[in-house]
């Protein structure tokens, strides 16, 4: 249905907007520097965590490159963290753990102050407003040597798909042994970082890029401006989202749409081609499941390194979150083909406009008009003969001169 | 002034070079004066423009757009940008006074290839508001 020409420029058209849509690396950078000063913080020797080696690293989509920027630009970016703490006092429970943690964070004047009122599993400290972003802080407990675990699993040779060993215990106050129970095998198990390295496998698309698994887990992983088509569709989807259902507690949540694309991606290299794949198949990755409970067959969606979780829990409860998902996958599944049946640069950009917002659709062909004409500048641009495209491949070179003025 | 007059590309030339680039376009020569029509289409994604160019020997070439006709104008403009006259759809291509264009220049290597470039960032224009390619006001 598009060339192969077609789909380079649609891609790169998407590309672009993905670009837009990602915090840029001096957002990036400063929530790195932010939250690397709440670990040295942690883990200074005059910590009561000190024997535990605190470490802070990142998880969700800031360790998936999946961030998106809000659609509002003044609301804050989320910061998804893990603090892990290596051991534990054994008569510890896990509203020990969270508050050793909170109240180490509360020596310290300025976080002090920073601290957002005790989540359920976090805690949330909230920059000042040029920062624009706050950190979600998850206090955990990993096994000793875990560090060298989670390399080996991450690094480019691991072959093996044991996500458990990955898994780490985490404290939550609706746990009914939360104020009890000092043995960490009965606490709530998580395993974000299982969670990523499925990720990565899966949407690795060559060798090369696979080095982006190991700097994933690094505590402080580099900025990376390049990004793997699964990403940028998630990045895409997200935002289209994010446009539906600007706020709305019911929207379709980011792990839900991130586990579904990945699901469905069949590690496509180009990003359209992913794209219109995995808008169409995504669905079909939902389960029906029998519950013995109510004697129904409820919707499922597995967490894919513990098929006992389901991301669409909550749906039994709220039924407008299931309706509200299939409702944004129909939107989904009409405003892509719609997009790309459009020809003239102007029509495509202006059919994006509703979906994925005015303000960053015109950036993101700001940004291409800017390339096309560094292009030409550089000497790069030629034209086809036969149609008068234009491309860094065309066989007519463009030769320099400038438009001139109106009348 | 002779020696540049001899090296002053023929109209014959002119215009069998756009055919030989653009085998469905036609031409006419006719008073000293070549009129070329042909489809441009500036990216794999873009729109279809006709345009014709009339060049007129010892003047500067001008380029029409013909369709479509009237041309969309970005939001908020009155008109387009880098012509001569905006209801005529005449561009402005080059630059005159600094000699960027030349009687010895192929008009299917200099002329065309710029007026793609203009119809490309005309729709830039019309997407985003703003004129991205550039160019002397």
């Amino acid at each position: 249905m598009l060339t192969q020409e077609e789909n380079k420029q649609f891609s790169e058209i998407l590309e672009t907007l993905g670009e837009t849509l990602d915090i840029t690396e001096t957002q990036y950078n400063a929530a790195v520097s932010s939250y690397k000063a709440v670990g040295e913080w942690l883990a200074k020797p005059e910590s009561s965590l000190a024997p535990y080696k605190p470490e802070i690293r990142p998880q969700g989509s800031f360790m998936l490159g999946t961030m998106v920027r809000p659609v509002n630009e003044k609301d804050d970016l989320d910061i998804d963290l893990v603090c892990e703490l290596t051991g534990k006092n054994p008569s510890w429970t896990q509203y020990h753990l969270k508050q050793v943690v909170g109240n180490r964070l509360k020596d310290n004047e300025s976080y002090k102050k920073m601290l957002d009122e005790e989540g359920r599993r976090c805690w949330t400290l909230i920059y000042s407003n040029n920062a624009n972003y706050h950190l979600d802080i998850l206090p955990s407990l990993v096994c000793n040597g875990y560090n060298t675990v989670l390399e080996k699993a991450f690094s480019a040779k691991a072959l093996s798909n044991d996500f458990d060993t990955l898994s780490i215990r985490i404290t939550d106050k609706e746990q009914g042994n939360y104020f009890i129970d000092p043995v960490a095998e009965n606490w709530m198990k998580s395993n974000p970082f299982g969670y990523a390295k499925w990720f990565f496998n899966e949407a690795s698309i060559d060798f090369r890029k696979t080095i982006m698994l190991s700097e994933s887990v690094n505590p402080v992983p580099k900025y990376q401006k390049e990004k793997l088509p699964l990403q940028r569709v998630v990045q895409i989807l997200k935002r289209h989202r994010d446009m539906m259902f600007n706020g709305h507690e019911d929207k379709p949540i980011s792990i839900i749409i991130t586990t579904l694309a990945t699901k469905a991606y069949k590690k496509e290299t180009s990003i359209i081609d992913a794209l219109i794949s995995i808008s169409i198949n995504m669905e079909n990755f939902i389960e029906s499941r029998y519950d013995y409970d109510s004697g129904k067959f409820v919707k499922w969606i597995a967490n894919p390194v513990n098929p006992e979780e389901n991301y669409a829990d909550k749906w039994v409860e709220h039924p407008q979150r299931e309706m509200n998902f299939y409702k944004w996958i129909e939107q989904v599944k009409h405003d892509i083909p719609n997009i790309l049946q459009q020809r003239g640069l102007q029509n495509i950009c202006n059919e994006m406009k509703n979906p994925f917002g005015e303000q960053v659709i015109t950036k993101t062909f700001s940004m291409l008009g800017e390339r096309s004409f560094n292009l030409r500048q550089s000497g790069s641009m030629g034209m086809n003969t036969g149609s008068g495209i234009l491309s860094s491949v065309g066989t007519v070179n463009t030769r320099p001169h400038n438009f001139h003025g109106n009348d | 002034m002779g020696m540049i007059k001899r090296l002053d590309i023929p109209l014959i030339i002119q215009g069998h070079k756009l055919h030989s680039y653009f085998p469905d376009s036609k031409y006419s020569i006719r008073c000293n004066t070549l009129v070329w029509k042909g489809y441009l289409q500036p990216s794999e994604l873009s729109s279809r423009y006709l345009i014709k160019v009339v060049y007129q020997r010892e003047k500067h070439p001008n380029v029409y757009v013909l369709e479509p006709k009237a041309l969309i104008l970005a939001e908020g403009k009155t008109k387009l940008e880098h012509v001569y006259d905006s209801p005529k759809q005449h561009l402005c291509i080059y630059y005159k006074r600094a000699k960027e264009w030349d009687a010895t220049k192929l008009i299917a290597d200099t002329i065309i290839p710029w007026t793609s470039e203009w119809l490309l960032h005309y729709e830039y224009w019309v997407a985003t508001g703003t004129w991205h390619g550039g160019g002397i006001h």
